[in-house]
């Protein structure tokens, strides 16, 4: 079995076009301090305990929390031993999606990504190799449907009736129960796609770059969205009248069929993900710049912006719990999750997350009491 | 470039730190393996140029976290051969829609390769899980237990595609494989 030493097929030009690429992603990546440096966490909390004593005025009863959060922080747990609040939570990771009880036991479902709860957390949407499927979140699937080119995001509709997904550079539409499975536009960016509460119309974004809505069950065209910049994500708020648009340095809010009723522009900070309240009337977001992360709290319709915590190296997500009182926010760069109680109160740091549910961990959802 | 664990941990070291001469040695150190090891599960240059060129800038994503007292190349090879499997599954379902004729044009291989006439060839024959599995054993030199280990098999599955993929090989190349 001497074949096995031997080069394959374009191995030497392969490598070095590949170390080429490697190169550049070298040069461009954003470094992040090997050791952890909880200085800036300790100033934050101090910083937080000046915000919570604006929000709650029982200040006594409000420090006390303060001083579980510095020590939560310092003493971060060393797995996810419960969730603060009602609902379950997905999470995803190299290993596969993982569904996390209130009572912090979890269930894998090994292979699995890009997932997305149903409306009412009974089921979840996933791809596991060429193929969608939809099951229960003990693991059991209910239908699977193969496509050949890379499938992508799925999202559920309000009512569970429609899931969305991209299939290659294509935005394709299923029933909930795996019928009807049909194109609905080539004329997409894969990516972003968000339905709007109470209405099978989806928003995602045209090869233009901007805001596409279409009723899917109608088949016309409703509106176009202009938007500054190409956005990354979209999310809506829970009364369907208003949506939000992530960009690159922005979040832009609109009316539902536009226009741009408010939004922040960022200067050259990068913002990562926002989530909007279940509330709907603040939405949070996580933004970089020059190697800190921050998560920020605003409101949908205005006013100020608060920065809720912030930190060295990258946060990626932040979300919101069903019963709008806490805010989970990955900090991938320190391996941990925060779980913050909103108007901050309180924090609970969690570690080892990589140890605990696989090689890049992501926050999915948190849905559903 | 001897390549030893600790010039291993030596070059993570660096490339976590900034050289690119670590980095590059790290590279140019893995790089055959893992080519040779997506080459030989999707028998497709330019997709084994694509999955070891992705395995290492996932690798570049994750420097900074990448505990040092980990070996580097199991890490790496788990990505290599999970996603050359994912991605010859997805080229079967392509080939059940009728691009079969579209695949062999694809498919022509320099003539005077060793890979392109007989071993790729015997390998080809078999499923991507057995393909994988036969090349993390000896093109990369694992035991059946770090093979169970890194794809998340049963020790008992390991061995049995082991040896019937061995079986296969030695049938269609007519030597012995140990």
């Amino acid at each position: 079995m001497t074949q096995w030493r031997k080069p394959a097929p374009g191995e030497h030009e392969a490598g070095d076009r590949s170390w080429e690429v490697v190169l550049r992603a070298y040069d461009e990546r954003v470094r992040v301090p090997h050791k952890r440096d909880w200085r800036p966490v300790v100033a934050i909390v101090a910083g937080v305990a000046v915000l919570a004593a604006a929000f709650s005025p029982p200040g006594l009863a409000v420090f006390g929390s303060l001083r579980d959060a510095v020590r939560g922080a310092d003493n971060a747990k060393p797995a996810l031993d419960s969730l603060p609040a009602a609902g379950r939570l997905l999470t995803e990771s190299r290993t596969g999606i993982w569904v996390v009880q209130r009572d912090g036991s979890k269930r894998l479902l090994r292979g699995y990504r890009d997932a997305a709860w149903s409306p009412h957390g009974k089921y979840v949407a996933a791809v596991r190799g060429s193929e969608l499927r939809a099951f229960e979140p003990n693991g059991a699937v209910h239908w699977s449907l193969g496509r050949t080119a890379r499938i992508r995001n799925p999202r559920w509709s309000f009512d569970g009736f429609r899931i969305a997904y991209f299939s290659g550079a294509t935005l394709r539409v299923v029933n909930g129960d795996g019928t009807g499975d049909h194109l609905l536009t080539r004329d997409v960016r894969p990516g972003p796609s968000a339905w709007q509460p109470g209405r099978h119309t989806l928003a995602y974004v045209n090869r233009a770059g901007n805001i596409q809505m279409d009723n899917v069950d109608k088949r016309n065209r409703t509106s176009t969205v202009r938007a500054g910049a190409t956005p990354r994500q979209l999310a809506w708020a829970p009364d369907g009248r208003r949506f939000i648009a992530v960009e690159n340095h922005a979040v832009e809010v609109f009316w539902q069929r536009g226009p741009r009723i408010g939004g922040l522009d960022r200067g050259a900070a990068r913002v990562i993900a926002a989530s909007i309240a279940p509330d709907g009337k603040h939405y949070a977001f996580v933004e970089t710049e020059r190697g800190r992360s921050s998560l920020q709290l605003t409101g949908l319709l205005g006013g100020p912006t608060v920065a809720v915590f912030s930190g060295a190296g990258a946060f990626t997500n932040a979300l919101w719990s069903p019963d709008a009182r806490w805010l989970l926010l990955d900090w991938q760069s320190a391996d941990q999750w925060l779980f913050l109680r909103t108007p901050v109160k309180k924090l609970k740091a969690v570690s080892n997350i990589r140890a605990n549910f696989g090689a890049d961990p992501t926050l999915v959802g948190w849905c559903c009491p | 470039m001897a390549g030893s664990p600790r010039d291993e941990r030596a070059w993570v070291r660096g490339a976590q730190g900034g050289s690119v001469s670590d980095l590059e040695s790290l590279f140019r150190h893995h790089w055959p393996r893992a080519y040779r090891a997506a080459y030989l599960v999707v028998h497709d240059s330019a997709a084994a140029e694509d999955i070891a060129q992705e395995a290492f800038l996932a690798a570049i994503r994750s420097l900074d976290r990448f505990d040092r007292r980990r070996p580097f190349g199991p890490w790496l090879h788990r990505i290599v051969v999970n996603r050359a499997i994912d991605w010859s599954r997805a080229r079967a379902l392509r080939r059940e829609a009728g691009e079969a004729g579209l695949q062999n044009v694809a498919a022509t291989t320099a003539p005077d390769n060793p890979h392109a006439l007989s071993l790729a060839d015997a390998l080809a024959e078999l499923s991507p899980e057995h393909r994988a599995v036969i090349v993390l054993r000896h093109l990369l030199d694992y035991t059946p237990g770090e093979i169970a280990d890194l794809t998340g098999l049963p020790r008992g599955t390991v061995n049995s595609r082991l040896r019937r993929g061995l079986d296969h090989l030695a049938m269609r190349l007519g030597e012995e494989v140990q």
